[in-house]
């Protein structure tokens, strides 16, 4: 990331200031697409050169594609192919009389994909102007202009005391300030062995101890809300479900590494997240939990949240840095980490949702009840959700190690309508595919990585058996390709290449298509290029008569 | 401090890069992102190299030296690696780089001959209006070299990457080229890219296409 933007970011704008990603996405919601005139205006008011507000118009989806007085957006993501394939986006195309990405001036109407929505549980979802139907009737409900808000199933739990099933009480912040030195709650995280759960996995508790020595006075803490992966809405849920949480793991976080300021960076794919974080934070500094002075301890501790605008690759936290300092969201090369040089040039936390909604838990139980709850697994709990060919889909807290067989077939029910697993992808786009042999494999780090596999963020997606899976190669490399930041080479030519030998219908050369996954999971920059090639070696690996190979 | 690149020992200063190491040792990597007067980028990926308690190879440009390290330029993963890059960069080119350009250069080092892959490759577009410098977007492979020029040497950001994956590629000013941009002319972007795709306009070309 280049420094000297940084310091004409520093000199012109204040953190908590509108973005140059949020004043583009402005003008294009009002004129439908951005205009020089625009350029000029978002780099004169955040003091960015105008062709660098140029280079951030031309990076992420909302602002590159045309949108009309009423936008339909409609799920491209993992759940609603294996609900729908492409039934429900070829259904819009007929129906509208649009290409994605084409606008009708004249019936002010205009057709555009985002991946994804967040209503896995009732795929397929479609967005239209800020009302995200789902599920049966959805497609035709929008055609008839009659989308109405899907409902979401309530979140449950497997465990008898939940630590993130419930609504936030900040008794761990409480209990904290009352009685424990910022070190002492530093220690205490890094003894309940909290591990990131963003896909990582990186034990929290040493990035804040990193934080917590870097040089100068001034610290962030940034939490992470572009849950991008297809599939997945478990951020979704506690951002919208349960925000003080969130809240309350960041205000915990910012007293054991000595921060001031907590930045949420939310996608845009979720209208309500952003409305119900602020609500949120507007309660709690009514209450004296965030402001100058929390609860009169003299700790001082702001939250403000910011908007991304349609990429992938922000979830990585350099570029999602690089999103909330309002430029394009491509990824950098670390050192320097965050922990040392983050957001504006200072020493920065960057943490998944739902790690830092684990935070208030560890506060008021203590590491060893919260390393407890998932015996002989790793520490904590974990949520899960399950997309919609499952009979009962949803959020589920569950504890690390029961069998993958376990969750699908009593946390959820197994499949409905009397479908069969054929197989199921954990942890999004990046993460291998299970078959259904192999389900009795324990949901935990250790033996799905065996497996080829990963628990990343936690997303349980099935595939029926009436699913082809050259067809899941080919989705997933267009989203692979699509989302591509396009700063390293392997990524940026790769994912593209073997996205076209999946989507051209010619046999695939197995040979060079192995050698491309190599060159991908050696030379990629970050874990996009690294992670995309796991799904396909799965599917290599258990399903390679129906790839069509040569 | 002492690390050793191939079994030789070399001294380096504190800070010190990798790449910095290997080049002091006399061993060389290949590179196409980076350029010793700018700040690496890390993007290229053919500097990858081997480096002791690395699961796998590690970009050279990128990676700081420690007390000790043990840096192996031989790595075989990181050789096949460096050898696809190159060919999948050929690849997106809808012709082969003039012959006298780093690209070119280094396909000739690595042995990359004709690219193998078939598919989409960047669409002609030039921006011929300014008196010095041209743009041919189809030539750029996004090695971020030129903005890192302008940002780094001349301060006058008049260069910008645009788009992403596979179509991305730079600008000059508000993407109607360097005419309209806050462009000084200094060349400096010319004079690093590595593929032809900026290149200064000599009173010889001139004079070549008035003839």
């Amino acid at each position: 990331m280049s420094r000297n933007l940084v310091s004409l970011l520093n000199r012109t704008s204040a953190i908590g200031a509108p973005t140059a990603v949020e004043l583009l996405a402005a003008a294009h919601a009002e004129h439908g697409g951005i205009t020089d005139e625009d350029v000029r205006a978002v780099a004169a008011r955040t003091g960015l050169p105008e062709a660098t507000v140029h280079g951030v118009a031309t990076f992420y989806d909302d602002l590159r594609v045309p949108a009309a007085a009423r936008q339909v957006r409609v799920c491209t993501g993992t759940a609603c192919f294996a609900a729908a394939r492409e039934r429900h986006v070829d259904a819009l195309r007929a129906g509208l009389g649009l290409e994605l990405g084409e606008v009708d001036d004249g019936a002010g109407t205009g057709l555009s994909e985002a991946v994804c929505l967040g209503f896995c549980h009732s795929a397929p979802a479609v967005r239209d102007g800020d009302v995200v139907d789902a599920g049966p009737g959805a497609v035709e409900r929008v055609l008839r202009g009659a989308a109405r808000a899907a409902p979401e199933p309530p979140a449950r739990s497997l465990l008898a005391e939940p630590a993130l099933v419930r609504a936030g009480t900040w008794a761990g912040l409480r209990r904290a300030l009352a009685a424990m030195t910022p070190a002492e709650v530093l220690d205490e995280v890094r003894a309940a062995e909290l591990l990131g759960r963003g896909g990582a996995g990186f034990p929290a508790g040493v990035k804040w101890g990193f934080a917590a020595g870097a040089p100068g006075t001034e610290r962030v803490i940034v939490a992470n809300g572009d849950e991008g992966d297809p599939g997945s809405y478990i951020d979704k849920h506690l951002m919208e479900r349960s925000p003080e949480l969130l809240l309350e793991g960041m205000a915990l976080a910012g007293y054991a590494t000595g921060a001031s300021r907590g930045v949420v960076l939310v996608r845009s794919e979720y209208p309500a997240s952003r409305p119900a974080l602020e609500a949120a934070i507007a309660a709690a500094r009514a209450e004296g939990l965030l402001g100058a002075d929390v609860l009169g301890s003299g700790f001082a501790f702001e939250v403000h949240v910011t908007e991304g605008a349609g990429s992938y690759v922000v979830g990585e936290e350099t570029a999602l840095l690089a999103c909330a300092e309002g430029l394009r969201g491509t990824v950098s090369a670390r050192p320097p980490f965050p922990a040392e040089r983050g957001l504006r040039g200072l020493p920065t936390v960057v943490h998944n949702i739902e790690t830092l909604c684990n935070v208030p838990w560890i506060a008021e139980r203590g590491a060893e009840a919260f390393r407890a709850m998932s015996p002989g697994g790793t520490a904590g709990s974990k949520l899960v959700c399950f997309n919609e060919r499952f009979a009962r889909p949803g959020v589920v807290e569950v504890p690390f190690g029961l069998t993958v067989r376990a969750l699908c077939e009593e946390a959820a029910g197994g499949l409905r309508d009397g479908h069969a697993i054929k197989a199921v992808q954990i942890g999004g786009p990046l993460g291998g595919i299970l078959p259904a042999a192999l389900l009795d494999t324990p949901f935990d780090l250790a033996p799905l990585a065996q497996a080829g596999c990963m628990v990343g963020h936690g997303s349980i997606v099935a595939f029926d058996e009436t699913t082809s899976m050259r067809e899941v190669a080919r989705h997933l490399l267009r989203f692979g390709a699509h989302e591509s930041c396009g700063t390293c080479f392997p990524c940026r030519i790769g994912l593209q290449r073997a996205h076209e030998a999946f989507a051209s219908g010619a046999p695939v050369d197995r040979a060079r298509l192995e050698e491309l996954l190599e060159t991908l999971e050696v030379a990629s920059l970050c874990a996009h290029g690294g992670g995309m090639p796991a799904p396909i070696r799965s599917l290599l690996a258990h399903f390679p008569d129906e790839l069509g190979l040569c | 401090m002492r690390v050793s690149v191939d079994g030789a020992p070399v001294e380096v200063p504190a800070g010190a890069t990798v790449l910095e190491a290997v080049r002091a040792a006399g061993g060389d990597v290949p590179t196409l992102c980076f350029d010793e007067r700018l700040s690496p980028f890390g993007a290229c990926r053919l500097c990858l190299v081997g480096v002791d308690g690395a699961p796998a190879p590690v970009a050279a440009c990128t990676t700081p030296c420690r007390e000790g390290m043990r840096v192996d330029t031989g790595d075989e993963r990181a050789a096949r690696a460096a050898r696809a890059v190159v060919e999948l960069l050929l690849s997106e080119l809808p012709a082969a780089p003039e012959p006298h350009t780093e690209l070119a250069a280094l396909a000739r080092r690595l042995g990359v001959g004709e690219p193998r892959w078939p598919g989409a490759t960047h669409e002609a577009d030039h921006d011929l209006r300014h008196p010095y410098l041209a743009l041919r977007h189809e030539l750029c492979i996004s090695c971020g070299r030129c903005v890192r020029a302008c940002d780094e040497i001349q301060g006058a950001f008049a260069l910008t990457a645009t788009g992403r994956g596979f179509t991305a590629n730079v600008a000059a000013g508000i993407g109607a080229g360097f005419r309209d941009s806050a462009c000084v002319s200094c060349g400096a972007c010319a004079d690093t890219c590595p593929t032809g795709a900026i290149t200064e306009i000599s009173l010889l070309d001139l004079a070549t296409e008035a003839a």
